[in-house]
């Protein structure tokens, strides 16, 4: 997995690429973390290059989303691929965190 | 005509990539579809996670044994460990409706195991060993039944 970082406006955006496993998602838990520590509570994790999650990924997004909502901040998520989609539909993740086609519009949904 | 493939390493975590990447090979040699290959990745993964951090627990730390067996559209994985018993098909299902707020985090691994594959099986033997046997048939014949 290989993750980066890049402000988008008053947006933090998070590119996930790879594979998110129970290996790799301390990692993007600890890098989603740091961000909303920071204040950086308006979160887009861009999954165009995210091939593979499993409950282990899931587990990092929630635990993200709890946070970012708790200090009036969200993640929201873009362009996911749909074998991962499917994962997150599976286990009723679709309904608590947005989804949108692509980077540009999850950014601009926070207005 | 089918492919029939095992490995056994160390029930810990320094094997999950082996174990995975057994699964992910042994798809492309059977030609399975991608929804197939996916659902045994995490399949595995699930499974071998539980084991390493629960049924392996306070244990001396054993194996597990993966083996994969493709007969036309069917796909057969077994995973035989000598872990504490637990039996997936009672595992109690996740809370998939309450709102961010009050998802309890984790609880998903089983969840997603069970609905990944078409059949799940679970025997264990105080002597042998535990094995639990998935089955799952390719997109393609599942669309023709």
């Amino acid at each position: 997995m290989e993750l980066s970082v890049k402000p988008a406006g008053n947006v933090i955006v998070v590119e996930i690429r790879g594979s998110v496993d129970g290996l790799t998602a301390d990692k993007l838990m600890q890098t989603l973390t740091e961000q909303v520590q920071k204040g950086n509570t308006r979160l887009v994790a861009d999954c165009a290059g995210l091939d593979y999650t499993s409950s282990a990924g899931l587990r990092a997004l929630l635990g993200t989303v709890k946070q970012a909502r708790q200090k009036g901040g969200d993640l929201r998520l873009a362009a996911v691929r749909a074998p991962v989609l499917k994962v997150l539909e599976l286990s009723g993740f679709t309904s608590i965190l947005k989804h949108f086609p692509d980077v540009k519009e999850a950014t601009a949904s926070f207005g | 005509m089918g492919t029939a493939l095992a490995i056994e390493h160390a029930a810990n975590l320094d094997n999950l990539p082996r174990f995975m990447s057994f699964i992910d090979d042994a798809c492309k040699r059977a030609g399975a579809d991608e929804d197939t290959a996916y659902a045994l990745r995490l399949a595995i993964e699930e499974v071998c996670i539980n084991l390493i951090q629960y049924g392996y627990k306070d244990m001396t730390p054993g194996t597990i044994r993966v083996s994969f067996d493709q007969r036309g559209d069917c796909i057969t994985v077994k995973i035989r460990d000598h872990a504490r018993p637990f039996d997936p098909v009672q595992a109690p299902g996740p809370d998939l409706t309450s709102d961010a707020g009050a998802r309890p985090i984790g609880g998903l691994g089983w969840y997603l195991v069970r609905r990944s594959v078409d059949k799940l099986d679970y025997r264990s033997d105080p002597r042998r060993g535990n094995v639990l046997t998935l089955t799952k048939r390719s997109a393609r014949s599942r669309q023709q039944a």
